[in-house]
């Protein structure tokens, strides 16, 4: 059987100095294209656990495996190849390099990793591809316009963001409060989006958001609290 | 990798443009002074070659070097024609040029000299003088000219000019009744002789024939110029003379020769050696602005650093985007030293490029207030350690926000903090 997209188990992490836990996590599993919504208030360690997952940050005991590979086993210039090649990211606002096109920005992650390059094919392919992702998310009317990404709406950056986190075929993507900058309908528009485009490329899906609302779309809700056994011993951090 | 950069920096475009500027004006700074420095030394160092000794009235030798040669100041004293009679038949002595100054026309100097000046002055790579029009002078009121003269002055062959007295360029005391016949013109050689009216050593004594004490005789009194002619015009004194040897080894012989001549107090020097002690009083000025241009260019990349920190801060949501798309920080960090790098090189080139369009351009405008030729070289050696030194500095000083990039991208890792 293959082994879970993402695994944590036993993690501990604080900050070098620190005297207390962070984070306590015992365990936690995503399996393959399941879509998980975790919920936490900010403050609750919600990035700490982000940063852990891609291999920004180490735990301090327990291991963080994606894919079956344990993090902490690779050097850092490998951990950042290995994000890149099997992680979309995705954040709540500024996803994209103002000075790129829309589709130079969604075909970022491919200059810097060749597995996800590979996914999409020859380079040839590349445009096309990105194209696509950025028709599929409803970007057609910019894109024949070749609108820079400057003159998009919040709603529309975000989807441009999306098909960038998309492209190649990740098998995880990470979502950090992206939609907490645009209205409700806009909100659900975008989930529609990418629960659509992430099914078609068979990528799991980690949703982090504060607004517990959002969660009802979703295959299983967790709330980071209840998780984080840290937080709940001390009573929580702020 | 470089067009990320380059649309990174065009995104960044005005401050980008500024550091550039900076740049460019010192390294504009920086290759002038080494140019001009350079054109003022081949152009003191073309002057005068194949001549021996320069002899003159007892002095420093550098005076005697700069009034005989670069026309510059004057002369302390003349030298009598029989001294100069007696080194002329020397038998080491293969040809001698007497050179008799102390005239001007419209601020140009005048030199009386002998047909044998256009026979053996050298100038730069042993170049002998040559006649772009007309012929050299046969008579005591003919005169030669010098490219830059005829040219500026409008001068044509057969055109009448009158000499002034003195060498102010506006001189009260003008040789106006004995005018002068312009019968050759001289091609250009980029040396003082470009600057100069020549004239025999027979016509600088027409001229002044029946003056006393430099002060004209009164009107009505002046002799014809039919008259003058029939006067003996073998001069009493000259200013210096130019000597070419027989053998080169006698150079020292015939120097202390000279030096130690009892009928009169006379100096001789050798022209390459005085050059040298030139060289040597110029080196201090010469230092002195290659230290301040050097501080310019760092002063230049200074401001390039100071751009690339400020601009940090700004960019740390760009570093975050590249962290989450893959880049490592050691991608980020090179990313800004190939910003320095870039933005160093278009300094570099486009401050050469334009330094080259300047000298271009004003290289006429030295030539005529200078007398300075510039030779308008390739950049050489010394410019490409320079270019490359400062091309480096550049990456070097891009290290310091490259590694404060990795610091901080190490710790924000895609953690866009706003």
């Amino acid at each position: 059987m293959a082994p879970p997209v993402l695994h944590l188990q036993h993690v501990h992490f604080r900050w070098p100095g620190g005297t207390r836990d962070l984070l306590h996590l015992p365990e936690f599993v995503l399996e393959s294209g399941e879509r998980v919504f975790l919920q936490g208030p900010s403050g609750s360690g919600k990035s700490t656990l982000l940063s852990l997952v891609g291999g920004i940050l180490l735990a301090h005991s327990g291991s963080v495996e994606v894919l079956g590979q344990d993090l902490s086993l690779l050097s850092s210039s490998r951990r950042d190849a290995f994000r890149v090649a099997h992680l979309g990211f995705l954040f709540q606002l500024f996803n994209l390099l103002p000075y790129l096109s829309m589709t130079e920005n969604v075909l970022l992650p491919l200059r810097f990793s060749r597995k996800r390059a590979e996914r999409v094919g020859s380079s040839g392919t590349w445009i096309p591809e990105a194209e696509r992702l950025l028709q599929a998310l409803g970007l057609g009317e910019p894109l024949r316009n070749n609108r820079p990404v400057t003159e998009l709406s919040v709603g529309q950056q975000q989807r441009v963001a999306a098909a960038r986190a998309l492209i190649g075929r990740p098998e995880l993507i990470i979502a950090d409060e992206p939609t907490s900058a645009l209205d409700a309908d806009a909100r659900e528009d975008f989930l529609e989006l990418l629960f659509r485009e992430s099914g078609a490329s068979g990528s799991a899906l980690l949703f982090v958001s504060h607004d517990a609302d959002l969660g009802l779309h979703f295959d299983r809700q967790l709330s980071l609290a209840e998780l984080n056994h840290a937080a709940s011993a001390s009573g929580g951090p702020c | 990798m470089l067009r990320l950069i380059g649309k990174s920096l065009w995104n960044r475009r005005g401050t980008a443009m500024l550091t550039v500027f900076s740049i460019m004006v010192s390294v504009m700074l920086l290759l002038g002074v080494e140019q001009i420095r350079k054109s003022i030394r081949s152009s003191f160092a073309s002057a005068v070659s194949g001549t021996d000794l320069i002899v003159g009235a007892r002095g420093g030798s550098l005076q005697l070097l700069l009034y005989s040669v670069f026309r510059i100041g004057n002369a302390p004293n003349n030298l009598s024609w029989e001294s100069y009679e007696a080194f002329r038949k020397d038998p080491r002595v293969r040809w001698t040029i007497p050179l008799s100054l102390g005239d001007s026309h419209r601020g140009f100097r005048v030199l009386g000299t002998t047909p044998e000046y256009f026979q053996h002055f050298r100038y730069g790579r042993r170049q002998r003088l040559r006649l772009a029009e007309g012929q050299v002078f046969r008579q005591a009121f003919d005169t030669v000219l010098g490219a830059e003269v005829a040219r500026k002055l409008g001068y044509r062959l057969s055109e009448k000019i009158v000499i002034a007295h003195g060498t102010g360029s506006t001189s009260f005391l003008q040789h106006e009744d004995r005018p002068f016949t312009v019968v050759g013109i001289l091609a250009p050689t980029g040396t003082p002789v470009d600057q100069t009216v020549h004239v025999s050593l027979e016509g600088i004594e027409a001229m002044h024939l029946d003056w006393e004490s430099g002060v004209p005789p009164m009107e009505g009194e002046a002799l014809s110029q039919d008259e003058v002619l029939r006067h003996n015009l073998e001069p009493e004194a000259i200013t210096a003379f130019l000597v070419g040897l027989r053998s080169r080894i006698q150079a020292f012989q015939l120097q202390r020769d000279v030096n130690t001549y009892s009928e009169e107090p006379l100096s001789a020097i050798l022209p390459g050696a005085t050059l040298q002690e030139l060289w040597e009083l110029l080196r201090v000025a010469e230092t002195g602005l290659r230290v301040i241009s050097g501080f310019v260019v760092l002063a230049g990349l200074l401001g390039m650093l100071t751009a690339l920190l400020a601009g940090l801060n700004e960019r740390r949501r760009e570093m975050a985007i590249l962290r989450s798309v893959g880049a490592g920080p050691g991608t980020v960090s090179v990313l800004l030293i190939g910003e320095a790098g870039l933005l160093t090189l278009i300094g570099v080139a486009s401050g050469t490029a334009l330094l080259y369009a300047v000298l271009y351009a004003v290289r006429p405008l030295l030539s005529e207030q200078l007398g300075l030729f510039l030779p308008l070289e390739a950049p050489g050696a010394l410019e490409g350690v320079l270019l490359s030194s400062v091309f480096c500095c550049g990456v070097l000083i891009g290290g310091l926000p490259a590694w404060r990039a990795y610091r901080q991208s190490l710790a924000d890792g895609m953690i866009i903090r706003l």
